[in-house]
């Protein structure tokens, strides 16, 4: 590790952080329906698409109201991206490589994936979509699903601060308004920003160029031998990159126009766009705890939640800083070319599956903030890294992604996280537990649980199958506990809504197409449900005054608390798994055992 | 065919999500602890 990574990391944060407090006071003018200074250009936008659509903006919904509108949007835009992906062949536009029809199973996958924010892609985006496709199929669902997260926070934010009453809000109008007045914007000024920095903007046909030199490429043929071919030319994939960029950071999604993400020099090609593009990933996230505090009349509580994820975040950049400064100990004197000690030339530590551009702290970084949060885009592959360094992506997604989190996801499930601490405090004062005035009972506890209880079954449940079963062993590029790992990592990520790749697991199969989809959908909506229901019954109870025996959720003895919890409820899950995984590989490696 | 299976499937899971909200919703109304 250098001063010079610690710095990076030290801006990379203090930018978050002095983000937080303008975004999240925004964003609560925003969904309180108060004045902005956009309100003269977006007023007449927004009044018009009611008009359209014959949503009466006033009219309030109960949680199952609330909960069923999002599922008929959900549905209806996933179908008619699955639509798009059958069709682009025969859609005359913007089509300049001919791309066939996507296949069923694939194009069923990629519909749910960015359906459900998780944009996992089993696929070559370059060589699979059109441009069509990636814009009016995925592009537009970076927005609306990122716009449906951040309502249901804002839903769950108003469960907890209104009291006595039977409704939510309206979730059309928080769709339209989260669309318009925060992401439109933001991904207006910030692909005009990428686009400065490099990344490109375009609907040419892909480049061809001459190689320098020849190279000799050999593959396997159709009869499993060898076959050498001359390759001359190289084609570069071109494409409006820049718009679907900015959304996929913003709206932490992660699917990219390219298959090696944010890695690609036409996505991420400067030190300073791969900052803005960590940054923007926490920029709505660590926002929503200021919103939540703004919303709720409690700041400091938005600032305790805001101080736990801080931690959290520290302690999961730090391990994987670390795991990924150290030498692989299985290339220790191997040859004296892989020198793998900080040089003027090189950063040192583990370069496999890194660009030198970004190196190892913008690497470690760049991993940890993309799994901290649900975003899924990758700087360098994870399944690279050393096996404690990889083993933090997916204890970030195994916490739930409360780690400032998802946009919107992040908060409601920390939230969750938030009943359960508040209820551990009152078991062990013996007074029945308060969460800013209002009485945590058992319904509450019962829907939080089974919130928590539905992520580890879809996750455990499927790659217990798939470790198992041929069908799910066939896709390993490692075996041995890495294999476990990347495939616990590909489930994991789709439970999660994720959609990081551990980079080493061929997911386009049948197998994994329709599993990871289930598991997508299961981890997207079966746990929304619980929550809605949550945020539903907190709404409807009274406020009482603060006693003597009242939890303070404004306390860092709460944040201290809270951590706690969430590391305790994580640990007890999946460190089973972990240990047959990453750590058992951590523990080989050191005595020179490796997989193939 | 492929594309009947997974739009019903579609349906079918967006079905279930319905019912399991009302499922919720009636453990909500069984018990009197508000």
């Amino acid at each position: 590790m250098t001063s010079n990574g610690w710095l990076q990391i030290g801006v990379f944060f203090a930018l978050v952080l002095l983000a937080a407090k303008p975004m999240g006071l925004y964003m609560a003018q925003v969904y309180e329906r108060k004045r902005t200074w956009l309100d003269p250009v977006l007023g007449p936008v927004e009044r018009l698409l009611y008009r359209l659509t014959g949503v009466d903006a006033k009219a309030e919904m109960h949680w199952t109201e609330y909960g069923g509108a999002m599922l008929i949007f959900s549905l209806a835009t996933m179908l008619l991206t699955y639509a798009v992906e059958r069709l682009q062949h025969a859609i005359p536009l913007w089509n300049p490589q001919h791309w066939p029809a996507v296949e069923p199973y694939l194009a069923w996958n990629t519909a749910v994936s960015f359906t459900t924010n998780t944009n996992w892609q089993s696929y070559v985006p370059e060589q699979t979509m059109s441009y069509l496709t990636q814009m009016f199929g995925l592009a537009t669902h970076n927005f609306w699903s990122a716009a449906v997260g951040m309502a249901l926070a804002v839903a769950f934010i108003r469960g907890i601060a209104r009291h006595e009453s039977k409704t939510l809000g309206n979730f059309w109008v928080d769709l339209t308004r989260g669309t318009l007045w925060v992401l439109a914007p933001l991904c207006v000024v910030y692909a005009l920003a990428l686009v400065s920095q490099g990344v490109i903007q375009n609907f040419k046909p892909y480049d061809t160029a001459t190689l320098v030199e020849k190279q000799n490429v050999t593959t396997t043929g159709t009869d499993g031998k060898p076959v050498t071919s001359v390759v001359t030319t190289q084609t570069i994939g071109q494409g409006p990159v820049a718009s679907q960029e900015a959304i996929k950071m913003l709206g932490t999604n992660g699917g990219s126009f390219f298959n090696t993400n944010s890695a690609h020099p036409f996505e991420n090609p400067t030190p300073l766009s791969n900052l803005m593009q960590m940054f923007s990933i926490f920029l709505i996230p660590a926002g929503f705890c200021v919103t939540l505090g703004r919303m709720v009349n409690s700041p400091k509580h938005g600032w305790a939640v805001f101080a736990a994820m801080s931690v959290l975040w520290f302690a999961g950049v730090l391990t994987c800083y670390w795991a990924e400064a150290q030498p692989n100990p299985l290339l220790k004197g191997v040859d004296q070319h892989v020198a793998q000690m900080g040089t003027a030339q090189q950063s040192g530590g583990n370069m496999e599956g890194k660009e030198v551009r970004f190196g190892v702290a913008n690497s470690a970084l760049f991993a940890t903030v993309t799994t901290d949060a649900s975003c899924g885009a990758v700087n360098s592959m994870h399944d690279s890294f050393m096996p404690l360094g990889g083993m933090i992506p997916l204890v970030n997604i195994h916490l739930g992604e409360i780690i400032f989190g998802g946009v919107g996801a992040g908060m409601y499930g920390m939230l969750i996280f938030v009943i359960l601490t508040v209820f551990i405090a009152g078991l062990m004062v013996g007074r029945t537990p308060e969460y800013l005035g209002k009485k945590v009972e058992a319904f509450d506890v019962q829907m939080s649980m089974l919130y928590f209880l539905i992520f580890p079954v879809v996750i455990l449940g499927f790659a217990a199958v798939s470790v198992l079963a041929p069908f799910g062993l066939s896709s390993l590029s490692n075996h041995g506990p890495h294999g476990l790992s990347q495939i616990l990592y590909a489930y994991t990520s789709a439970a999660g809504n994720n959609g990081s790749a551990f980079a080493g697991l061929n997911a386009n199969t049948h197998w994994y197409n329709s599993t990871l989809g289930i598991t997508m959908l299961a981890g997207r909506f079966l746990m929304i449900v619980p929550m809605l229901a949550v945020a539903g019954n907190l709404a409807t109870k009274k406020i009482a005054p603060p006693s003597l025996g009242t939890f303070p959720v404004t306390s860092p003895l709460f944040a201290v608390l809270l951590v706690g919890v969430i590391v305790i409820v994580g640990a007890l899950t999946f460190f089973p798994a972990l240990s047959l995984g990453p750590i058992l590989e951590h523990l080989l490696l050191r005595v020179g055992t490796s997989f193939q | 065919m492929s594309d009947l299976i997974f739009v019903a499937a579609s349906f079918v899971f967006f079905i279930v999500a319905v019912v399991y909200i009302r499922g919720c919703q009636s453990l909500k109304g069984g018990r009197n602890d508000a």
